[in-house]
């Protein structure tokens, strides 16, 4: 069970009143069962993570009414996300209701996705759809599911055709209730008391899970989550303490009682191979932790999998600050594993942010609990998370190459770097958005476009100029790093930076002086003699509070919060230095924002 | 034991309703205590079950007309159980 998530105190919580600086969100929460309770749940589990969530609450059973009217109060409300909450119990009853189910599950997904896709029109708002909890019902034992008109199998139906026709659309999020209730056990799932009097979707006790997922699944889109596994070896990777019992008598292996161990390992080796990083924090001889990687063939990990490796006897926060420093993530998104409660604890007294789940006793019990807190919630998957892992270890070649090749210039030079920069196409809208949602400290703005928008600007042709940048080098492929938004306004000649964004593990390569003379040269292209930018600071981006004054423009205004607005003039623009060659096979170039007859034939033909 | 139950049962009011100062008789009623609407009735009844470790039925919930019957109920459970 995931710890603090009492229905009670979360209520009181509710009640409590919410400090005005707190960044909002809204949330429209439409569903067939009743919403109050999980709205009072979720106004408190957003308010835990700093968020102050403002929640439209659709009428009960009002779903299609709501979402087909343009003029609804729904869409009058603004929402950034519509979470749809469809159950079991509903879908239940029309099933009964029902002489012939040939056709049911497909038509009760029709009317679902006729809300989706009116939502789409009419607002920009992420969806969050749930999957239908099980039914608890069976009439024909374990032959259910071969009835294919018995209730469960349409259930089931209806479910993966959910997954697929969500995965179509962009911008649809799931909230899988089959498998939180699977997780729960239908039995203590279900309150059929509970339904009958209040059309509650499941047993009070289980209402926080279901808004925590919510709030999970929001904060992911928000750019929160964890990228990188710090983890301890003896006992944690292994049972038994290297330096003591040698490579081969630790305990690991798929079979006798170093199969816990193995299990942890297998995890955190597809965690890796998902796109989050691992790297070791351990007390311990350098060359005696090395060894079981080098010689025990029972290791699913390999020294590889690890972007750092730190194994000595200072204090664990001060390596995981360093190990934090060399990868450039923030605190917030490091996880730290470690069987030794005195451990743990100094990290949680010294380095706050870093999550430090508490671990059960019996090695065997964790990866369940790791699952049951929920902690690698994402909202897309794409080619560059399995490249992630490797893109780190390239960076640690490469800061060792610079090390070594002493003249900076020289050392850009050797890298062969290559980049590509287009106007957003489909194909990389899912990485832009995830790039969108997960820089926090190269980011000039923070705003979260999400997938709809980014679309919307997309086929803008004459409104926007959305590119992004891809780079290479001789060391490996960076994929998509960074995305710059420009807005071309004809009438006062300027060329607005709306959004600004990098990667940080491509930093002091030469892509922000590559886009500078980009973005100049877009401006000359279009005869718009100014161009401005703006920052906006947050609690993470400091790091780029002052990007555009080593480029010449000045600061016209700063406001209040600390925003400031930047310009120059593009004749006063001293095209910056670098070491990136365009890639030469660049199909869709961003000029054709405005010569819009190209623009429409690539399109085409991509 | 009857003052028993109107003692813990008051607690789990004050709890429910977040009002320290709620003040319980056999005859008090939904209609006495603000915010006591259909949503807070469940949420009760939930605080009750949990605190007292009994079940009610769906239709003892819904005869429930007053503390009074509340408390009765919880005390026939109790012996019972």
């Amino acid at each position: 069970m995931r710890p603090n998530l009492d229905y009670f105190q979360l209520l009181a919580d509710a009640r409590r009143e919410i400090p005005s600086d707190l960044k909002r969100l809204h949330v429209a929460v439409m569903s067939d069962c009743a919403a109050q309770h999980l709205i009072l749940l979720l106004k408190a589990l957003f308010l835990r993570r700093g968020i102050h969530a403002e929640i439209y609450e659709g009428p009960f059973d009002g779903i299609d009414f709501d979402a087909r009217n343009p003029g609804s109060a729904l869409y009058a409300f603004e929402p950034e996300y519509v979470v749809i909450i469809n159950s079991v119990q509903m879908l239940r009853d029309r099933f009964y209701q029902r002489e012939e189910v040939a056709s049911f599950s497909l038509e009760s997904l029709q009317r679902m996705a006729v809300i989706w896709d009116s939502i789409r029109i009419n607002s920009n708002a992420t969806i969050i759809q749930s999957t239908f909890a099980p039914p608890v019902e069976r009439f024909f034992g374990n032959y259910d599911r071969s009835v294919k008109k018995s209730l469960s199998s349409v259930v089931a139906d209806l479910n993966s055709m959910v997954v697929s026709e969500t995965g179509k659309r962009q911008g649809i999020l799931l909230l899988d209730l089959e498998s939180t209730a699977a997780r729960i056990g239908l039995n203590s799932w279900f309150d059929e008391r509970m339904w009958t009097l209040g059309k509650s979707l499941c047993s009070f006790a289980h209402l926080p899970l279901v808004a925590q997922n919510v709030v999970d699944i929001v904060l992911a889109t928000q750019g929160y989550g964890i990228k990188c596994v710090v983890t301890d070896l003896d006992n944690t990777l292994w049972g038994g303490v290297v330096g003591d019992d040698g490579p081969h008598g630790i305990r690991i292996g798929a079979h006798g009682d170093g199969e816990p161990f193995y299990r942890v390992q297998c995890f955190l080796r597809e965690l890796k191979r998902r796109g989050i990083v691992l790297a070791v924090c351990s007390k311990n001889e350098y060359a005696a932790a090395l060894k079981p990687f080098q010689e025990n063939s029972e290791m699913v990990l390999q020294l590889n999998d690890f972007v750092a490796f730190v194994a000595n006897w200072n204090n664990k926060p001060e390596n995981i600050r360093t190990i934090q420093q060399t990868l450039n993530i923030g605190l917030d998104s490091i996880l730290f594993l470690d069987d030794n409660r005195f451990e743990r604890e100094a990290v949680r007294a010294m380095l706050p942010a870093v999550v430090v789940p508490e671990l059960p006793e019996d090695t065997a019990d964790w990866i369940k609990t790791l699952t049951d807190l929920n902690l690698f919630e994402t909202v897309s998957f794409s080619a560059e998370d399995k490249l992630r892992s490797s893109q780190y270890v390239q960076e640690a070649r490469r800061r060792t190459a610079a090390e070594t090749a002493g003249n900076f210039e020289e050392f850009l030079r050797s890298l062969e770097m290559t980049i590509e920069v287009s106007r957003f196409i489909p194909e990389h809208i899912g990485r832009i958005v995830q790039l969108l949602q997960r820089s926090n400290q190269f980011n000039l703005t923070t705003r979260r476009h999400n997938e709809a928008e980014c679309a919307a600007m997309m086929r803008d042709v004459r409104g926007w100029i959305p590119l992004y940048a891809k780079l290479a080098d001789k060391y490996g492929d960076h994929g998509l790093i960074s995305i710059v938004i420009l807005k071309p306004d004809h009438g006062s000649g300027v060329l607005e930076i709306k959004d600004w964004l990098m990667s940080c593990r491509v930093l002091t390569r030469g892509v922000e002086e590559y886009l500078m003379n980009y973005v100049f040269e877009q401006a000359r292209e279009m005869n718009l003699p100014m161009v401005r930018g703006t920052y906006i600071p947050t609690s993470k981006n400091r790091m780029v509070a002052e990007f555009y004054g080593p480029f010449g423009f000045a600061k016209t205004h700063v406001a209040p919060d600390g925003r400031s607005e930047w310009a120059l003039a593009v004749s006063d623009y001293k095209t910056q230095r670098h070491f990136l060659t365009a890639e030469a096979d660049q199909t869709v170039c961003a000029a054709a924002s405005w010569k819009e007859e190209r623009w429409n034939k690539s399109s085409q033909n991509a | 034991m009857e003052q028993v139950i109107a003692e813990r049962l008051t607690d789990t009011f004050r709890d429910v309703f977040g009002d320290r100062a709620i003040q319980l008789t056999r005859s008090t009623t939904a209609n006495d205590i603000k915010g006591w609407d259909s949503l807070m009735h469940i949420n009760l009844i939930v605080a009750v079950e949990r605190e007292f470790k009994v079940r009610f039925t769906t239709a003892e919930v819904m005869s429930l007309l007053n503390v009074g019957d509340l408390a009765d109920t919880i005390a026939r459970k109790v012996q019972k159980g």
